[in-house]
């Protein structure tokens, strides 16, 4: 198991690595590889463009594109060995726009210090993703299982209700903040400031601790709950941890990026015809693969029409759209 | 008839043709045909007495022509002038209340197609209420704007006065800034994602008229999407962002422009806030936006 962890685990770090090479190379500043390459080596002034654009814009941005699907991917796992359902994922499940309300609300309840706004904002989407997510589970559950029609249409039904939410809240917005308001429902990865970054990092580094911690567990929860009980899990424990991790997950990816749809899905699906469905393979190589795939989503988004520029989310649900329905599709039998 | 004749625009004769000889013939005594912006023909019974505005900006000019008598609604957002507010409001832009409209009886509504829904239009006019589309991304579209309304509010007279104040402004204000050279600037609509002002905005003529270059004129579109790092490389000179009235805090991010140390406009201490209500809106305070523009643009040029 160790060793086929750490392998996939250096697989990935280098398809990472080398998306990441790529991504800061490429850029709507028209800046030539030499000119990359001895800025990254702290060639260019402090107070030089080709400094401010590589270190100040580019890399942040990347930071903050691996951390978003890093933690979309592993909520995804989550959500997935929770419900026992491999279409269950944040904004499927209408947690994402549960969290996106919250964040709204707490953009329009005022704002002051930035650092204190940000943990203020990722907080209230929190909020609304602990409720959103709650929700479904209780419309969903049968007997402590989750059918996928009800499922999904617990998802829908939600993710409609938050998403009337705050289309209310917007309608409440000047005409002029409506575009800004819009296009960060749409998801778009930004170059966050190191403060931000890091607050970030820790809200996903808590939700990532809290789901790998109970990899094992979440294994022997897919036997059934009965054999969970048998080997001495309390699964009640185990479930309201992974859940509340994985909404911690979504709602610090809104709050600092906005809802992306379909990161979550894609990514574990993958790992998983790749590793097979051992928990505690999928949540840590899905961090690494999920900050790979949504890498590669925004470098397209930052480059496409350069220098006009694309929401990410637009790319991920162009991706994430077909593959979902093939998903629902061709896995018939196995759902 | 002469209210038929000049409210119609020069490329639609025929059509203009077609209207009176209709209304000589056919029209019950005081009822008139107008063309509306869209190049639609609006049947009035006469001229309106009740007006309904679902636009800011023509609600602005309407006040500016001193024809508020006759406005009897008006939209959430229409706030200035402060008097417009004491108007019964229909709801927001995009999805007014039909039935507060109907209610209010009117003669004749005034629409966009930037910011107000085709739905809106289709079922007022199935309800029997005329619909007047007006649009502008340019001042001279403005000006005509401002024509079209004095026409159907009645205030010709008006009208003269108001236009040449306000061309007598642009002009002061192009005189004052001619001898300066003109600096690049980014106009931020929004800071994240960063929304900018493209060739079809009212606001990059705005800039011109205000004596700078915008660094963003020659996109595509109206407001797109700007990857920041396309505007660190055109290097502004001057940055404006802009701030937004209505609920909830302004998402200026004056901080966030500021650690870009490189750009010629952080390091001379070129950026600035501007207020966003008067310049992004095409009534007759976009003649104040200039003004404001010019002045941080060109403060040497106003000392």
């Amino acid at each position: 198991m160790t060793r086929r962890l750490v392998g996939a685990l250096a697989t990935l770090a280098a398809i990472l690595l080398a998306v990441a090479v790529v991504a800061v190379f490429l850029g709507s500043a028209r800046l030539s590889p030499l000119t990359v390459l001895r800025t990254l080596g702290g060639g260019a002034g402090a107070d030089s463009t080709e400094n401010i654009v590589i270190l100040g814009l580019r890399l942040p941005r990347i930071a903050a594109a691996v951390l978003a699907g890093g933690a979309l991917a592993v909520a995804g796992v989550g959500f997935q060995a929770l419900t026992r359902n491999p279409l269950a994922e944040p904004s499927v499940l209408g947690v994402s726009a549960g969290a996106s309300f919250g964040v709204v609300v707490g953009q329009l309840v005022g704002s002051s210090g930035a650092l204190f706004d940000t943990v203020r904002v990722a907080a209230f989407g929190f909020g609304g993703a602990l409720v959103a997510g709650a929700a479904v589970y209780l419309i969903a559950s049968v007997h402590g299982t989750f059918p996928i029609q009800t499922l999904l249409l617990a998802g829908v039904i939600v993710g409609i209700f938050f998403g009337a939410a705050v289309t209310v809240l917007i309608s409440l917005v000047d005409i002029d903040r409506l575009g800004g308001v819009v296009h960060w429902l749409l998801g778009n990865i930004a170059p966050l400031p190191a403060r931000s970054l890091l607050v970030f990092a820790a809200l996903a580094a808590a939700g990532f601790a809290a789901i790998v911690s109970q990899a094992r567990e979440l294994n022997v929860l897919a036997l059934g709950e009965e054999a969970a009980r048998q080997l001495g899990i309390d699964a009640e424990r185990v479930k309201v941890q992974v859940f509340v991790a994985a909404a911690l997950l979504t709602a610090s990816v809104v709050a600092f990026a906005g809802p992306i749809g379909f990161v979550g899905l894609i990514v574990p699906h993958m790992l998983r015809l790749l590793l097979g469905p051992d928990n505690r393979l999928l949540v840590p190589t899905a961090m690494v693969g999920g900050g790979a795939f949504l890498l590669v989503a925004d470098t397209i988004a930052r480059n496409a029409v350069a220098p006009a520029e694309l929401s990410v989310g637009i790319i991920t649900s162009f991706f994430g759209a077909p593959f979902f329905v093939y998903l629902l599709r061709t896995r018939r039998g196995v759902l | 008839m002469m209210t038929c004749v000049r409210l119609c625009g020069r490329s639609t004769c025929a059509v203009l043709l077609v209207a009176a000889l209709l209304v000589l013939t056919a029209a019950p005594a005081g009822a008139l045909t107008v063309v509306d912006m869209l190049g639609r023909e609006v049947k009035l019974a006469g001229p309106p007495r009740r007006i309904v505005s679902l636009v800011p900006s023509a609600t602005e000019l309407i006040y500016a022509l001193g024809g508020e008598d006759r406005l009897v609604g008006r939209t959430d957002f229409c706030d200035y002038p402060p008097a417009a507010k004491d108007k019964p409001s229909v709801g927001g832009m995009v999805s007014p209340s039909l039935e507060t409209i109907a209610t209010l009886k009117p003669d004749l509504v005034i629409a966009t197609t930037s910011g107000n829904r085709l739905e809106t239009f289709t079922r007022l006019e199935q309800l029997g209420i005329a619909v007047y589309a007006v649009h502008a991304q340019r001042i001279a579209e403005m000006l005509d704007v401002t024509r079209r309304l004095a026409e159907l509010t009645g205030r010709q007279a008006a009208l003269g006065p108001l236009i040449s104040g306000l061309e007598s402004r642009l002009f002061a204000v192009a005189n004052a800034v001619r001898p300066y050279p003109r600096p690049r600037v980014l106009y931020v609509l929004w800071p994240e994602p960063l929304l900018v002002p493209a060739s079809r905005a009212l606001l990059t003529e705005l800039i011109g008229l205000a004596g700078g270059d915008s660094i963003t004129a020659n996109e595509r579109g109206d407001y797109p999407r700007f990857s920041i790092e396309a505007a660190v490389a055109r290097a502004p000179e001057v940055i404006l962002l802009a701030s937004h009235s209505g609920s909830g805090a302004p998402p200026i991010a004056k901080d966030k422009w500021e650690r870009l140390v490189s750009l010629p406009a952080v390091k001379n201490k070129r950026v600035h806030a501007i207020d966003g209500n008067l310049a992004h809106r095409y009534g007759p305070r976009v003649v104040d936006g200039v003004e404001t523009l010019a002045r941080a643009i060109h403060p040497e040029a106003f000392r």
